[in-house]
């Protein structure tokens, strides 16, 4: 087996349980952490996809911010714990079959389609190449992002203010 | 090593994210599982950038996770608004649109 | 010189011009003698336009289009007048105008807008009496059929505050309408077959041989079950002695001489059509013998003078329907005519009596002939001429008659007329003797004759009764009689033995009523109770009608009613069950989403 491919087993290994903990933990401080876990795992899953910078603003942005806002607003809700799964999960039976079989629909077609064997060789860092994109071709996707950051900074600053 | 298992892994992170947002009941519970629905369609972006040389999916994945930010902060936002008003995050207790 | 068609259209025109005033212009109502007045005028305009045309001797049609159509019109209206029709005209607008008159003096205790209502109605008779006789197809002649059974409705139902006369009119209308059910639909089938309303074509084709044939038996038959009705024959003659609860003068003009006579004048009219049938006819004229027997027995055991006439009537008629169903037409329409005078002079007499006395029970009067002489006279002649003693013109029809039913072939029919005559002149001498001789029962009253208003209309037809009768006996005018020889020595035979018998039974008690009731035992009080006719059909009413009534209702209340409330039922409890699916949580609604994923992946797959 080769380096990527035990390299892939591990990290789908970690995402996949760590996952799994995320949406059956009683804890929910617990999931938490286990989200965080997942997201680093797949940040390495990109750098074995040769994709250095997303690895690097997966964790980032998604383990270093996401989960610190989750924290917060854990802390002040307060709501915890649950002793029971089905304290902190609800309808399991029928969302899991529900997930199961979206699942197996997916992984239908997937299994189905002509999929390359191989990677193409790189051309380089990407780097350079997203961040050219960003300007020429996706400037437009870009400026309205801005846009989005803006509004959704302004939208948290409203809901979280203070009650008069 | 070929693009089908990064997509099956993809797909089982999907899953696994949607079982949770139909089951948690906890609002931040679901917006957790939400999380790794998003975490997975990035995934499964970079693996068909990586597979099929084009960068548009690491932009698209650049952006996705930018709007999963965006997202994640407003919508606490909103839960912390909501424990404010009826002591309670658990979504079973939110239904005033009951029919 | 004015053209028939023009006094036809007079005669037709001027009493419904009084009803439309009448009816229109309320002040002109309400003030009662002033509405009789008019009604009266507009009666003896017609009269006098039905004598002059029947003086002149005037046959034409005369015919507008009504319902136009692409190849000629669907139906016509006109006029049709032969001697038949003009004959009939006088003798409707002269008993019309006559009890008119006396109804001046009989209702003089009533309210002026009860009069004028009555003058109303009245007027409404007389023009659709009038435009029956002048009808010229079958439809027009229904429409003015029902109308006179409207007209006779509301007059019997005039006092409508008793409830005996509100339930006979509805009697009366209802038993004549299951009669006129079965004339519309031979009406409508005859259409079918020929194409046409038309009695002037009709009896062409008749004539001419192309009148379709099959199922005429039938169409016949349905038409012949109008005149059932109308006329009183047996099984539907029970309306006719309840609608004696009408005022006297109203039985007199509706219920003896015109209205009751509409169904042997449709006979007459379509006689062309009828011999076309012979077994048809042959059933008339046994459904007419019956009746005319039946109701004299019935008429023996009444006590109500009103009643004992109306059973005359009903027997009469069956006298007449007998003749024409044996092939002699002319007879029965004969007979048609002077039992038309002599059963109102009957009527109008008996009117006067009531009118006096106050009670129609005759077992409460008595010995009137002295103080009542005028009245008692015509009422004699009457009842002299109802017997059929010569030379009275009754003496000539009933023979007329009598000879016809022999000729025709029927013997048995026969034999119940000829017991029918012995019955009759029994029946109603009877009456005679027990009203205006014998011994006076009446308590407390002070009877007297009746005025001028009254008289004149008693006279008249007696007059005429006996003058026909003398113009008959010399010879002239009217039907011949012709016949086997003995059918005069009969008839007046059992006349005469009928008066004898009344009078040993009733004036001389020499032969007690009451042992004669129990000689004939168990007929007797069958025939009080009119052999249970009026309770069987009462019982079919009830039984069938209302239980097929209540049948229905249940049918509606439950299944139709039923189908509706279960499927208002299914789409409220449905709307229920639904509504839950709006649980207010998000994740249920995720999860329905999700569902729907899996199916626009499935579908895709499958495409």
């Amino acid at each position: 087996m080769s380096l990527e491919a035990a390299g892939f087993w591990g990290l789908a290994l970690v995402l996949l349980a760590s996952s799994l903990a995320v949406v059956l933990s009683k804890n929910l401080f617990h999931s938490v952490l286990y989200l965080a876990l997942a997201l680093v795992a797949t940040a390495g899953v990109f750098l074995l996809l040769q994709s250095e910078f997303l690895a690097a603003v997966q964790i980032l942005l998604y383990a270093g911010g996401v989960i610190t806002i989750v924290v917060f607003a854990i802390v002040v809700t307060e709501r915890l714990v649950g002793e029971r799964l089905t304290q902190t999960n609800r309808g399991i039976i029928s969302g899991g079959l529900v997930s199961l079989i979206i699942l197996i629909a997916i992984l239908f077609f997937v299994t189905r389609a002509k999929l390359p064997r191989a990677a193409p060789p790189l051309a380089g860092d990407l780097t350079e190449t997203i961040g050219r994109d960003l300007l020429t071709r996706f400037l437009l996707p870009f400026e309205l992002l801005a846009v989005l950051f803006l509004a959704a900074l302004l939208g948290a600053l409203y809901f979280a203010r203070k009650e008069e | 090593m070929g693009l089908e298992p990064y997509l099956i892994l993809a797909a089982c992170l999907f899953t696994i994210g949607l079982f949770g947002v139909l089951t948690r009941r906890n609002a931040i519970g679901i917006l957790l599982g939400i999380e790794l629905m998003l975490n997975a369609v990035n995934v499964n972006l970079v693996a068909f950038a990586r597979y099929g040389a084009d960068s548009t999916g690491l932009v698209f994945t650049l952006f996705t996770i930018s709007i999963t930010v965006a997202e994640v902060a407003v919508g606490l936002a909103i839960v912390i608004l909501i424990f404010r008003v009826r002591r309670t995050v658990e979504a079973d207790h939110l239904d005033l649109l009951k029919g | 010189m004015i053209d028939a068609v023009t006094l036809a259209l007079v005669a037709l025109g001027l009493p419904f011009c009084a009803f439309v005033l009448l009816a229109v212009v309320t002040p002109l109502r309400r003030a009662g003698r002033a509405a009789g007045a008019l009604s009266i005028a507009a009666v003896g305009g017609s009269l006098l336009a039905a004598l002059r045309l029947w003086w002149a001797g005037a046959s034409m049609e005369a015919a507008w289009s009504w319902l136009p159509a692409e190849s000629g019109p669907v139906a016509t209206v006109g006029i049709l007048m032969d001697h038949v029709s003009a004959v009939m005209l006088v003798l409707v607008a002269l008993v019309s105008f006559l009890v008119q008159l006396y109804s001046l003096g009989y209702l003089e205790h009533e309210t002026a807008p009860a009069l004028g209502r009555y003058y109303a109605y009245h007027s409404l008779f007389a023009f659709s009496m009038i435009g029956l006789v002048l009808a010229s197809n079958f439809l027009q002649m229904f429409i003015f059929w029902e109308l006179v059974g409207l007209c006779s409705y509301l007059l019997i139902g005039f006092w409508y505050q008793k409830p005996e006369a509100a339930r006979a009119a509805v009697k009366a209308f209802w038993t004549t309408k299951a009669g006129d059910l079965g004339f519309i639909i031979g009406i409508v089938l005859l259409w079918g077959q020929t194409g046409t309303f038309s009695f002037t074509q009709l009896f062409q084709m008749a004539d001419d041989k192309t009148l379709p044939t099959a199922g005429l038996s039938l169409i016949m038959f349905l038409i012949y079950l109008g005149a059932v009705g109308k006329s009183a024959q047996f099984p539907l003659h029970v309306w006719l002695p309840d609608a004696m609860e009408g005022p006297t003068p109203v039985s007199a003009l509706i219920h003896a001489a015109t209205m009751v006579a509409a169904g042997v004048y449709l006979v007459t009219r379509t006689y062309p059509l009828f011999a076309l049938t012979p077994d048809v006819l042959a059933l008339i004229g046994w459904v007419g013998a019956f009746t005319a027997l039946l109701a004299a027995v019935l008429g023996l055991v009444q006590s109500d003078i009103k009643r004992v006439l109306a059973y005359s009537t009903v027997s009469q008629l069956g006298y007449m329907m007998a003749a024409l169903g044996a092939g002699a037409a002319g007879a029965g329409f004969f007979h048609l005519l002077t039992h038309g005078l002599f059963k109102a002079l009957l009527f109008l007499g008996a009117g006067a009596v009531i009118h006096a006395v106050g009670t129609n029970d005759i077992w409460k009067m008595g010995r009137l002939f002295g103080v009542m002489p005028q009245t008692g006279i015509v009422f004699l002649v009457g009842t002299l001429a109802l017997a059929g003693i010569w030379p009275l013109a009754g003496f000539f029809s009933k023979d007329a008659v009598l000879a016809g039913v022999w000729d025709g072939g029927l013997t048995v029919p026969f034999l119940m007329l000829a017991l029918t005559v012995f019955l009759t002149a029994f029946y109603m001498f009877r009456v005679v003797f027990v009203v205006f001789f014998g011994d006076r029962h009446a308590e407390g009253q002070h009877p007297h004759d009746p005025p001028f208003v009254m008289g004149l209309p008693l006279w008249a037809p007696a007059g005429l009764t006996v003058g026909v009768g003398i113009l008959l006996a010399g010879g002239g005018g009217g039907e011949a009689f012709h016949g086997p020889d003995w059918i005069p020595w009969l008839s007046s035979g059992l006349a005469v033995t009928g008066i004898l018998f009344a009078w040993v039974t009733y004036q001389r008690q020499g032969v007690s009523a009451a042992s004669l009731a129990r000689a004939v035992g168990p007929l007797y009080t069958a025939a009080l109770r009119q052999f249970w006719l009026d309770d069987l059909y009462a019982a079919i009413y009830r039984g069938v009608l209302l239980g097929l009534a209540w049948v229905v209702g249940w049918v509606d209340r439950y299944l139709v009613d039923g189908v509706v409330n279960l499927a208002s039922a299914w789409t409220f409890r449905c709307g229920d069950r639904l509504r839950r699916i709006q649980t207010g949580r998000v994740q249920d609604y995720l999860r329905w989403v999700a569902v729907g994923v899996l199916l626009v992946i499935v579908w895709s797959y499958w495409r």
